[in-house]
């Protein structure tokens, strides 16, 4: 008998094995070989022969050492040895996580996409939550901000959001003695500042603050100090505070300006104090100490002076109890004034905020309810990933089942491993958000969020991010982790996972996965696209203006010296005659107002007509070149002559619904039409009667959404045009008309006007297209971009979420495809069968989305422009084309590599 | 026939596990009982028996015991263990659902 051992123990020298083992093998193998060398002898193989064959044993295609290597190098153990038990939950969580480490490191495909995919949605809801904790939840830096509210006198005829909210001085103090609801009211007043500045006067906001009013809002100066009651003593040093983004833009941020005197509506102030960063109350640039006193005074423009309260809830006080002791108090005063109030009224309370944010709540709830639909995918994309992985896991959880892991130790190995994902999907998420904001914060409506909030990522802000990471594995992992223990665990090592019986069993989870998944992308994109044709829809809605190439601000005219509409006109008309000189400057005028603005409203009345009591017209008041600057269409008649504005003559121009209105059927030119109201507001026109020359296209008059006005959406109200020298009513625009941008113009219409008056001041210079763009169009604008980007990111998951479903069930069931072909089916039927199985599931989900769209359509046909339907078909075929398009697309990869399977591979392949 | 190798090593589990079901067998045993069972047609050569039993064993389905019966050599024998039983089972049912599968189609096709 040969001794074999030294043959053998060369063939596993390449082994590190120790040495019990190593002798072990040797010892079996030897004796195996022994035994064949006895059988070959016996069959009647010479010596040498039986040998050689008996070695051959061993060199078969080398697969002794190959073998032996795999079996017997010290693989780390898993850690679901049968009985790691409850020695130590945390030992055994901290092996789950290795494990689920290693599973990543693994399959690093799934564990990318499963993250970002979390990501994207833990991020966008994480940006939309930002949003609304800083913006609606808690905007104000103040102390205590959820008990200050404002009041507002409703009357019963007025829409919800609407009523008087300034108030007399007179009020105010009544108020503030009779009331039994607040700690403490307070009163703050517009005050525009003229501040002396180099070669002219600047213009700031300012806003006059009743005593108590830095008490009340407790927060304290960054430097310096607050407003103090002794700085409300008659003949107290008359100081001022500063906001902090003008201390910032006005004076770079120089400390050394504190305690300086500076020259505001020609009263010397000391600086006292610069407030921090987030104090920014009424908007405010700098805040004066003022107390109201009783008596009428004129405030801003010629205006009466208005207050607007705030006051502070009473501890256990409701909203409700508040308005009613408010209302009560208000009924008393209106008996002694009824033309202040309207004839049925009650008092409204609302917390402070809501006044600027209102506007913007529908929508951004509305963006929540869409990033919230989006993680929900994120989610159902993962669980289907997750359930996928789980089927082709079986094997080896059925494995661990019968080693003897228990199912509650299988469901917490694979919500460890949900967690992880989740985790780390939060993590990028935070990113994305981090980089989301800022978009949002960029392309946001101007003044549709409170001065004083800053949107950022916030301690509250990552609560909820964390709280989604720990959430989210519960939606995505729970049904996968249970769906992989629930099973037969037998059953998987009885089929040994083929598809032919084993991938189509856990399919209608993953399928109905699918169909939600389409479903609610389906809904995304088509509230997507409503607000697409919406805003496609305003933007076609005539302006009755070019709004192009037009510069327009506002003149701060100081009110001692221009009284009358001589002193006015003598300003104007040297100003408009400089600016219309000025190089690239077609044209100049005046104006008391700018579209969409509204202008004031008076009572009309028409000779020869009787219109009765509620024939009403805006008025505004404008120079020769307005209609050229705006390319207001003339319609009848003819536009003002410069010696009509020169004279002030008595003349009209009025709006095509005006003549609809007041004169259908009839020549309005030559009629005369008397502005009652004019009598007795500030002109003092003794015959306010005008005779109308012509009459322009309709220009858009109803104000925007949001700055108290209806927008585009109103209709247009009747309006009369006169000569700006004709009135002295409040407002005072300069409007130009460029060949080039218009801004170009600022610096020399600015000192064009310094030339004629320095005390003047431009406020709210800009561009004209720019101006109505933020006004009528930003919001919407930003509704509609926040959609498409969801929506898009929404299609991006679905077309990921089809793709997996049909690859990992295509994969499953590749042998059988194998069978399919091998016995002669045809690459084309191979790739009809996998496609159609994917149409059917979209087709389903759309079917739903479709349902669930019309029954949303209600909630978003508020934000619809009204020739929009909520049903709109178009809208509704084109969403349903892009979806099915993208849809194929996703099922065509997989089928493509069904068709291209090779039989003979797909057979072989356990 | 000759049998591929490929099939020979997604079954070569389910023949060892079945083989020492009754009792325990030693590797040469093994080699040799599918040789004569197969008439020929499936060959185990040690280079490949061996490890697979090694690996079974490390997976806990069978367990080797080194056995000294009087005037011989130590052998080790291989013996089924309890989780092996429920795997050869399953295996078993697995096989045999294959096979009607395979046939459910082959016979369709030929129909």
């Amino acid at each position: 008998m040969p001794d074999w051992k030294e043959e053998i123990a060369a063939r596993l020298s390449s082994l590190k094995l120790d040495a019990t083992r190593k002798s072990e093998i040797v010892e079996e193998l030897s004796q195996h070989l022994d035994d064949r060398y006895a059988d070959l002898i016996a069959g009647g193989a010479a010596g040498d022969e039986a040998r050689r064959e008996a070695l051959g044993e061993l060199d078969q295609d080398n697969l002794l050492a190959q073998g032996l290597h795999e079996v017997e190098r010290s693989a780390p153990r898993e850690p679901d040895a049968p009985r790691a038990g409850r020695r130590n939950v945390f030992a055994s969580l901290r092996q789950d996580l290795r494990y689920a480490l290693r599973q990543f490191r693994r399959n690093p495909g799934f564990a990318l996409v499963a993250i970002f995919t979390l990501a994207l949605g833990i991020g966008a809801s994480t940006a939309i939550f930002s949003v609304i904790d800083n913006v609606l939840l808690e905007p104000f830096p103040y102390r205590d901000a959820r008990h200050i509210v404002y009041p507002r006198i409703h009357g019963s005829t007025q829409a919800a959001d609407e009523g008087r909210q300034g108030y007399s001085a007179e009020e105010y103090l009544e108020i503030a003695r009779q009331n039994q609801s607040f700690e403490s009211v307070i009163a703050t007043a517009d005050d525009p500042v003229l501040y002396k500045h180099g070669a002219g006067v600047e213009w700031l906001y300012g806003a006059d603050m009743s005593q108590g009013s830095f008490e009340f809002f407790g927060m304290p100066a960054l430097y310096g100090r607050v407003l103090q009651p002794a700085d409300y003593d008659p003949g107290a040093p008359a100081v001022f505070v500063l906001r902090y983004k003008t201390w910032m833009s006005h004076f770079n941020g120089d400390p050394n300006v504190l305690n300086k005197v500076y020259v505001l509506n020609g009263t010397a102030r000391t600086l006292v104090g610069i407030m921090p960063p987030r104090f920014g109350w009424y908007d405010a640039d700098l805040w004066i100490p003022r107390t109201p006193h009783l008596g009428l005074t004129t405030g801003f423009a010629g205006m009466p002076e208005r207050w607007f309260l705030l006051g502070r809830l009473k501890h256990g006080v409701s909203m409700t109890q508040a308005e009613s002791d408010l209302t009560g108090i208000a009924r008393r005063m209106a008996g002694a004034r009824p033309q202040d109030y309207p004839p049925q009224f009650q008092v409204v309370v609302a917390q402070i905020g809501h006044s600027v944010s209102g506007q913007l709540e529908p929508a951004l709830y509305t963006v929540l309810a869409a990033v919230g639909f989006l993680l929900l995918i994120g989610c159902v994309n993962v669980a289907n990933l997750l359930l996928a992985r789980a089927t082709s896991r079986e094997k080896e959880f059925a494995l661990r089942a019968v080693l003897g892991a228990g199912q509650a130790r299988l469901v917490r190995l694979l919500l460890v491993e949900s967690l992880l994902l989740a985790v780390a999907g939060a993590l990028l998420g935070v990113l994305i958000a981090w980089g989301g904001l800022k978009l949002i914060v960029v392309s946001m409506p101007p003044d549709s969020i409170p001065a004083e909030s800053v949107i950022g990522l916030n301690a509250q802000v990552l609560a909820f991010t964390l709280a989604l990471a720990f959430i989210t594995p519960l939606i995505f992992g729970l049904a996968p982790a249970l769906q992989a223990v629930r099973r037969d665990l037998i059953d998987p090592l009885r089929d040994a996972g083929r598809g032919i019986i084993g991938g189509l069993r856990t399919g209608r989870l993953r399928d109905a996965a699918v169909v939600i998944e389409v479903a609610v992308s389906l809904t995304l994109l088509v509230g997507a696209g409503l607000l697409m044709h919406s805003f496609l829809a305003l933007r076609q809605v005539s302006l009755g203006v070019q709004p192009d190439h037009i510069f327009k601000t506002m003149l701060l005219l100081p009110p001692d010296r221009y009284k009358t509409p001589e002193q006015v006109s003598r300003f104007f008309a040297p100003v408009l005659a400089k600016v219309s000189s000025i190089p690239g400057v077609l044209d100049a005028a005046e104006s008391s107002s700018v579209p969409p603005n509204i202008s004031p409203d008076t009572r009309v009345e028409l000779s020869g007509k009787s219109l009765g009591k509620d024939a009403h017209a805006q008025v505004q008041d404008i120079s020769e070149a307005y209609f050229r600057i705006m390319r207001t269409p003339l319609e009848m008649g003819r536009a003002f002559t410069p010696a009509e504005i020169h004279d002030a003559r008595r003349v009209a121009v009025v709006n095509r619904r005006f003549v609809t209105t007041y004169l259908a059927g009839e020549d309005p030119i030559g009629r005369r039409v008397t502005l009652t109201d004019l009598k007795n507001v500030g002109d003092s026109l003794r015959d306010p009667s005008f005779e109308i020359v012509g009459v322009v296209g309709d220009v858009a008059n109803q104000g925007a959404p949001g700055y108290g006005g209806g927008g585009l959406q109103a209709a247009i109200q009747p309006q009369v045009w006169v000569p700006f020298t004709a009135t002295e009513s409040g407002l005072r625009y300069l409007v130009v008309r460029a060949q080039q941008s218009p801004m170009a113009l600022m610096n020399e219409v600015q000192q064009a006007v310094w030339a004629s008056d320095p005390g003047v001041a431009l406020m709210y210079p800009d561009a004209l297209d720019h101006a109505i763009s933020q006004r009528l169009y930003a919001g919407p604008r930003f509704a509609l971009l926040l959609m498409i980007i969801f929506g898009s990111v929404g299609l991006v998951l679905v077309t990921v979420g089809i793709y997996g479903v049909l690859a990992y069930s295509t994969a499953q069931t590749t042998h059988e495809i194998g069978v399919r072909m091998a016995l002669g089916a045809e690459r084309a039927s191979v790739l009809r069968l996998v496609i159609l199985k994917g149409l059917r599931l979209i087709l389903a989900g759309v079917a739903v989305g479709l349902a669930v769209s019309l029954l949303l359509g209600r909630a978003v046909a508020s934000q619809l422009w009204p020739v929009v339907k909520p049903y709109d078909p178009v809208t509704l075929a084109a969403t349903i084309l892009l979806l099915l398009a993208t849809g194929v697309l996703a099922c065509w990869i997989p089928a493509r590599r069904a068709s291209q399977v090779d039989p003979m591979e797909a057979l072989r392949c356990e | 026939m000759t049998v591929e190798v490929e099939w020979k090593k997604g079954s070569a589990e389910l023949l060892i596990l079945s083989l020492v079901e009754t009792r325990a067998r030693h590797g040469y045993e093994i080699s040799k009982l599918i040789e004569q069972r197969s008439g020929g047609a499936i060959r185990f050569y040690a280079a490949s028996l061996y490890p697979l039993l090694y690996r079974l064993e490390k997976r806990g389905w069978i367990q080797g015991r080194w056995v000294e019966k009087s005037g011989q050599r130590r052998r080790r024998y291989y013996g089924l263990t309890s989780p092996g039983q429920k795997i050869l089972a399953a295996q078993r049912r697995g096989w045999q659902a294959f096979v009607e599968a395979v046939n459910r189609i082959t016979e369709a096709e030929h129909a």
